[in-house]
């Protein structure tokens, strides 16, 4: 078998990761999918920061996290960035944290066809 | 395709742009500052105070306090609604005190939220660090007494054991006195046989999760003898060991609730831990054992007294106890802040002095632990307060005009309602869909049911194990509610289906056991268990019989029952899929080998 094996990978996409409280991630990941994203995964952790610097009112803010991540092209990303930033309330003191990371690249099952199409497109273009 | 690409001369004078680049650039305006400014800001290494606006505090408790209040709104609201729809649709009487019943549910659904925040902020994290820190610094004996006061203690903190005590009133005296007596003048020494037999339980719990015992033969050393005690009962020519049976085996019930269950699952899981032997299992099995000791002590307390004292000789003091409970609302709000003292503080100081004293270490997050155990302590009152007016009111009302569904009632127009077999059936059908509905809303059955499914790698699905729990529970109130319509006694009842559930254990998994027998004490909750109490209590009071107890004994046997029957049903059907597989396997072969 020494024939070259394809590899598709896809470019100019970010991440999106958001800490928030147990609990609350559903919300959020329905209003990124609406908003376009393709999927996200949660994972649980636990965290602190703003619960010891509101007092007696951290006890309102739950130690344990979810945090999600949701990989998103890159024009994409600041409108579900906003749109998640909204859904969580995270302008609340104690309700999260939200970031962008930059990736290099990233593969997944893509379909022959997808592929296919794309590359005729651009052979067009050319 | 590269956006960073600088555009050449030679491509198409029209630059394209692409629509979501030019919204990023276009829609929001974001200001912009550096982190470094905004993280230098405060002392290095100690937590900088945020100063909150009100509307800020507003926004962060109101998600805070609406997700608890829903939880136990979701839990108690329902059963009060079918509660009181059954009263003024089917027995066509209007709630007496409709007010004081919605101000006393309002109070349990207050007082059940701040008292699980409570645990959960003030005891829970101090139970999981003496299970850890218990076995590593001191010798085995030490931490088996320990346990066996912590999950005594823990009895005295539950709920609905105060339930029983003012349930003592509403027995008839002079018909089962041993009975009478166990709940009025020695209920002090019932709930102490509670408490041992929970503590007991700890022990052996502790010390399966060290030693990594089997349950199997754990719930036959604890059943059969309690089952053999309640034959014994059965057979007594007195017959007044007989009257306590329903009593006992309510009791199991009665102590699984929020308060023991975690914080002996929280000492056991620890204890895995600390032992290295934590299977997903080690959990389990502790809340069984919390069940069935607590029975046998009871049994074993009631055939002491029968023998040591006389009770039949003093009835007259039945008489001057049924005042008290029903004397004044100031003294019945006073009893209610006293007992939740009585539950709360004697633990928390328990297990303060043991981590002081025993342990040598610090409490956790000093402020944090005491503003929980303020809170589990103002939770406790408030819930005892809403559960004396509003959910134990309306339970024994419901439960006291039943009868009149059936048989001519005293003080009701027009009783009997219906003809006596359509009154009797709705009657059970009522108490079907009370347990159906008061078990699918119990937030623990649904833990349970999420554990089950990832431990079985969902060979028994969240939504059948919940079914089958639910199913169950409404099947064992119907027969409690039957028991104490038509006055049978529910000893047999329980002797031959322990039996079959005995023989079932035996055939099944250990793994279904587990789940199977810990299912009973799981659905047994804070909300259920008073208002079955306090409805069996009206129903056998008013329709005469001498004790309205065993609903709930009823109600914790028949789901081990189906889950052990789902167990064994997807185990055959494994075997025989497995089975079918091997024979057209051996048929291929065969054919393979013809040709």
């Amino acid at each position: 078998m020494d024939k070259k094996r394809k590899f598709t990978v896809l470019t100019e996409l970010s991440l999106i990761t958001c800490i928030v409280q147990r609990g609350k991630a559903n919300d959020i990941v329905k209003a990124a999918v609406l908003a376009g994203a393709q999927g996200a995964t949660v994972y649980f952790a636990s965290g602190s920061g703003m619960r010891e610097k509101l007092g007696i009112l951290g006890l309102a803010v739950e130690v344990e996290k979810e945090v999600i991540n949701i990989v998103v092209p890159n024009e994409q990303a600041d409108h579900i960035f906003e749109v998640m930033y909204k859904a969580g309330k995270l302008d609340t003191p104690g309700m999260g944290f939200i970031y962008i990371t930059p990736l290099e690249k990233a593969t997944t099952f893509i379909p022959d066809h997808v592929v296919e199409k794309l590359a005729r497109k651009q052979e067009q273009e050319s | 395709m590269d956006p960073m690409r600088e555009p050449t001369p030679d491509e198409s004078p029209v630059e394209p742009v692409r629509f979501g680049e030019y919204l990023r650039h276009a829609s929001v305006k974001y200001g912009e500052i550096r982190y470094g400014d905004l993280s230098t800001l405060g002392p290095r290494g100690k937590a900088t105070r945020i100063g909150v606006t009100p509307r800020h505090v507003l926004r962060i408790l109101a998600p805070y306090l609406s997700v608890r209040f829903g939880e136990q709104l979701r839990a108690v609201l329902p059963l009060a609604l079918y509660l009181a729809l059954f009263q003024a649709l089917i027995l066509r009487q209007s709630i007496i005190g409709s007010l004081a019943i919605s101000l006393g549910l309002f109070a349990v659904i207050v007082g059940l939220m701040l008292f699980m925040e409570g645990l959960k902020v003030g005891m829970m994290p101090f139970a999981e660090l003496l299970g850890t820190e218990l076995p590593s610094k001191l010798r085995l004996r030490v931490v088996l007494v320990v346990a066996f006061i912590i999950g005594a203690a823990a009895t005295f903190a539950e709920p609905a054991i105060g339930v029983l005590q003012s349930a003592g009133a509403s027995v008839a005296g002079d018909r089962a006195p041993l009975l009478h007596a166990l709940l009025n003048r020695h209920s002090v020494a019932l709930v102490l046989a509670v408490a041992a037999g929970v503590g007991l339980a700890t022990i052996l719990g502790v010390l399966r999760s060290l030693r990594g015992w089997s349950l199997k033969p754990l719930i036959f050393a604890t059943l059969l003898p309690t089952l053999l005690v309640t034959a014994y009962a059965f057979l007594d020519a007195s017959g007044q060991v007989e009257r306590i049976v329903g009593l006992a085996w309510d009791c199991g019930g009665v102590t699984t609730g929020p308060v023991t269950v975690p914080l002996v699952l929280a000492l056991g899981i620890g204890v895995a831990h600390a032992a290295n032997r934590d299977d997903g299992f080690s959990g389990f099995g502790v809340v069984t054992l919390a069940s069935i000791l607590p029975i046998l002590m009871v049994m074993l307390l009631g055939i002491v007294l029968l023998h040591t004292s006389n009770p039949a000789a003093s009835p007259a003091v039945a008489g001057t106890s049924d005042v008290g409970p029903s004397a004044s609302g100031l003294w019945v709000a006073g009893m209610a802040v006293l007992g939740a003292a009585r539950a709360v503080l004697p633990l928390c100081l328990l297990l303060i002095i043991i981590l002081v004293w025993l342990l040598r270490s610090r409490i956790p997050n000093r402020t944090i632990t005491f503003y929980g155990m303020a809170l589990a302590l103002l939770g406790m009152a408030v819930f005892n307060l809403g559960l004396a007016f509003g959910l134990g009111s309306l339970g024994e009302q419901v439960g006291s005009i039943m009868p009149a569904a059936f048989q001519n009632l005293a003080g009701i127009h027009g009783s009997p309602l219906y003809n006596s077999a359509l009154g009797k059936g709705l009657a059970l059908l009522f108490a079907f869909f009370l347990g159906l509905g008061a078990t699918l809303a119990e937030p623990a059955l649904r833990a349970l049911a999420m554990t089950v499914e990832n431990v079985t790698n969902g060979a028994m699905e969240r939504g059948t194990v919940i079914g089958a729990v639910s199913v169950g529970v409404g099947l064992g109130i119907t027969v409690g509610v039957a028991k104490i319509i038509w006055g049978f006694s529910i000893t047999p009842i329980l002797l031959v289906g322990y039996a079959v559930l005995l023989g079932m254990t035996v055939l099944s998994s250990e793994k279904f056991v587990n789940v199977a027998w810990d299912s009973a004490g799981v659905t047994t909750g804070p909300v259920t268990v008073p208002l079955v109490i306090a409805l069996g209590l009206g129903l056998g009071q008013a329709s005469g019989v001498v004790e309205g107890f065993g609903i709930l004994a009823m109600a914790s046997l028949f789901p081990i029952g189906s889950v052990l029957f789902m167990g064994l049903l997807s185990d055959w059907r494994m075997a025989r899929r497995q089975g079918l597989e091997e024979e057209v396997e051996e048929e291929l072969a065969e054919a393979s080998m013809m040709n």
